[in-house]
């Protein structure tokens, strides 16, 4: 800990001083209270385009056109110029008060094709090789027609493409498309990455793609969840019935045919998502693991069938009925996967309806756990060992990401709200809503470290979403000097907005490591977003 | 699979809805009919409540009583351990005097289920009696956990493996357990 504020003295501690063991690192990142993107330039001139996001790296800034078919990939670099003027400091000449001066194009590159467009909202970072993952999709139909398998209710998007692109140089290197399927992109909600494990939740025909990105920059399947649990389950049954089936045709010819049932079922055998009378791969699992516990819990035989009857009979279509919302890595072998029913898996407002987590090892096809959202347990670990949930890639700077088990404040904070609830179980649902956590939807910029900095999470946060924007500053004040602002930050034009009453939605970027950030506010009545830079001077 | 009033687990139905899954029964049910086996099926359940046979359990799905779902353990000893089956059953509003009809939630390699799931089984078939009992056809189910009934079967596949080289046939059941069952 720095006994003084000044940058000068902090530099000459460094030297004199070795921080605890460990902790080099949070002693580095001091020095951000002292560096820290103060100055803004209001309204830059700027190409028309949807700024996404900086990668956790830094390296890249995404965006993408506003017809949403191109990529275009800035490289961030440091605002310098030269000037003759005395005054210190100097004022930024014209020309360095200009996006170009932060941002180089690298290069833009087409993603979409004819009717698809670019989903605005998903973008995947693949940190060790630095490749990129977009979507683009066709128009989501809602009514669309039922077809076999899929979950009567979930809309159809015609056409869904991943591409998988190296940033580096822009070249796309393998794709995947799924069709008449239906995929959430919005905050890469359907889709986690985690190390070179890519899972993709299919919503329609509730499966979970388990893809591998090789580092040659193929997308390989791995493996595919959901209706089978093992990769080879539908070869296994397949050439099973197979045999079954032929062997049963050469049988009924000698009996001239007194079974007609039989090859009835026979033949619909060969396409396993015709009938569905048997419960799927994971239902199984998540059934029998439900019965065992309720069956353990008691040992006496006949309380045990009263039980049964009542918590496990009586709600077994309602388990049957759920679907899978949302899948997230806990590791290389563990998904954490949320279930619920069907009104929920798409409509925005799910918070109400009962919803179950399940810890399922894909290894073993075990599910490990099962939880209703308002388990008092589950939030334990969810206080607890937060990390552990928002595991993500190795990037160092994602490690820092404030979270209520790594920092004292966040965690003070969460503790002020759980005593501020009237009904703890609420409370709990509410807190559980956030689990799955959605891949990469948190910026690892320092300015977010709540260790150094208190800041309105209303108003901004590291999580990557749009909010509602006032005219007034967004103050960062410095977390161990509560009374020092250390930096506002104003979205929008300098002088506020003509217009007062209209609707401002704002969002922003900051850079992973440097003093740098980007707001961009929009109106609802589309005139062109108002982009301003923040940095420091 | 689906039956009439399975839809309807969360409002009460008028009893007549319930009656009905199998195709003999005709579209109009005389309700002392209903009830009467409504009635048995009841008393046969406080009987299952009393005395459960062993790895096996059953209760209606929701609150419809002609809709049940059974689950047998798989036998320790047997292919089919560590597995745990689910099965359906689906009484007739003619019930006792037509067989519960029972079918397999949970795949299984068994030469009296059929590739649909449908067991088939002596009692369930020609040697039905009005006598039996839900009770006993549990323990029926899981006899044939322990030994198939080779003469009667679903799946003359199974059976031909069964009979010429358990061994064989064994090993292929505890991969379906192990796969489809766990």
């Amino acid at each position: 800990m720095f006994s003084s504020g000044n940058v000068t003295a902090r530099i000459f501690e460094r030297q004199i001083g070795s921080p605890p063991p460990g902790a080099s690192v949070n002693r580095a990142r001091h020095f951000y209270e002292n560096l820290v993107p103060s100055f803004t330039l209001y309204d830059v001139e700027c190409p028309d385009h949807c700024f996404r996001k900086f990668t956790e790296d830094g390296l890249f800034l995404i965006s993408f056109s506003r017809n949403h078919q191109e990529l275009i990939v800035y490289r961030p670099s440091w605002l310098s110029y030269s000037t003759d003027s005395e005054d210190n400091p100097p004022p930024l000449p014209r020309r360095a008060s200009k996006f170009d001066s932060f941002f180089t194009q690298l290069y833009s590159v087409n993603l979409a094709s004819a009717n698809e467009l670019i989903c605005k909202d998903f973008f995947l970072y693949f940190h060790a090789h630095r490749f990129g993952l977009f979507a683009t999709s066709t128009a989501q139909i809602h009514d669309s027609a039922p077809s076999p398998g899929a979950v009567p209710g979930v809309p159809s998007i015609d056409k869904i493409t991943f591409v998988l692109l190296r940033l580096d140089d822009g070249v796309i290197l393998d794709e995947r498309v799924f069709l008449h399927d239906f995929v959430n992109l919005a905050y890469n909600m359907g889709v986690f990455l985690y190390d070179d494990l890519l899972a993709i939740l299919s919503l329609r025909y509730q499966k979970i793609h388990l893809l591998q990105i090789r580092d040659s920059g193929h997308l390989v399947d791995a493996r595919e969840i959901g209706y089978f649990c093992r990769e080879d389950d539908e070869l296994f049954l397949n050439s099973n019935s197979q045999m079954m089936m032929t062997q049963d045709k050469n049988k009924q010819q000698s009996l001239s045919g007194n079974r007609e049932d039989d090859a009835e079922n026979g033949l619909h055998q060969s396409l396993p998502n015709a009938e569905n009378s048997f419960l799927s791969g994971i239902k199984q699992r998540l059934l029998s693991f439900i019965f065992r516990e309720i069956w353990n819990e008691e040992s006496d035989n006949k309380l045990r069938v009263q039980n049964l009857k009542k918590k496990f009979y009586f709600h077994f279509q309602d388990y049957v009925d759920l679907i899978i919302w949302k899948v997230q890595f806990l590791d290389r072998h563990h998904l954490l996967i949320k279930f619920g029913s069907v009104d929920g898996g798409v409509g925005r407002n799910a918070d109400h309806l009962p919803a179950f987590f399940a810890v399922y090892n894909m290894e073993t096809t075990d599910i490990v756990a099962f939880y209703q959202n308002s388990a008092e347990d589950l939030y334990q670990l969810f206080e607890q060992f937060s990390d552990h949930f928002t595991v993500s890639s190795s990037s160092p700077f994602m490690n820092f990401v404030t979270s209520h088990s790594n920092s004292v404040h966040a965690l003070e904070q969460l503790k002020y709200m759980k005593n501020k609830a009237n009904i703890f179980p609420q409370f709990v649902k509410k807190m559980l809503v956030s689990l799955p956590f959605s891949c990469q939807s948190q910026s690892p910029s320092p300015y977010f470290d709540q260790s150094l900095f208190r800041f309105d999470e209303k108003l901004i946060s590291a999580a990557d979403r749009h909010r509602q924007s006032s005219d007034n500053p967004i103050k960062f004040i410095s977390r161990r000097q509560p009374q020092t602002l250390k930096f506002k930050i104003k979205p929008g034009p300098e002088c506020g907005s003509a217009d007062g009453r209209s609707k401002k939605i704002c969002s922003f970027l900051f850079h992973p490591h440097l003093p740098l950030a980007i707001s961009i506010q929009q109106t609802l009545f589309m005139p062109p977003s108002v982009v301003n830079i923040h940095f420091r001077r | 699979m689906m039956t009439p009033g399975g839809s309807g687990r969360f409002r009460p139905l008028p009893t007549a809805m319930y009656a009905g899954y199998s195709g003999t029964a005709s579209s109009w049910v005389a309700k002392t009919s209903v009830s009467a086996s409504g009635k048995r099926i009841q008393r046969e359940m406080a009987e299952l409540n009393v005395d459960p046979p062993t790895d096996c359990s059953a209760g209606p799905k929701g609150d419809n009583l002609y809709h049940w779902i059974a689950t047998i353990i798989g036998p320790l000893g047997t292919p089919y351990e560590g597995g745990i089956f689910f099965l359906d059953i689906i009484f007739p509003s003619d019930y006792p005097f037509k067989p519960p009809k029972v079918v397999f939630k949970t795949r299984i390699y068994h030469c009296n289920v059929d590739t649909a799931g449908n067991l088939s089984v002596e009692i369930l078939r020609d040697s039905w009696s009005p006598a039996l009992t839900i009770t006993k056809v549990l323990q029926a189910m899981r006899s044939i956990f322990l030994k198939p009934e080779p003469y009667n079967p679903a799946l003359p596949v199974i059976t031909r493996l069964y009979l010429s080289d358990r061994e064989k046939h064994d090993e292929v059941a505890k991969e379906w357990t192990l796969r489809f069952a766990k």
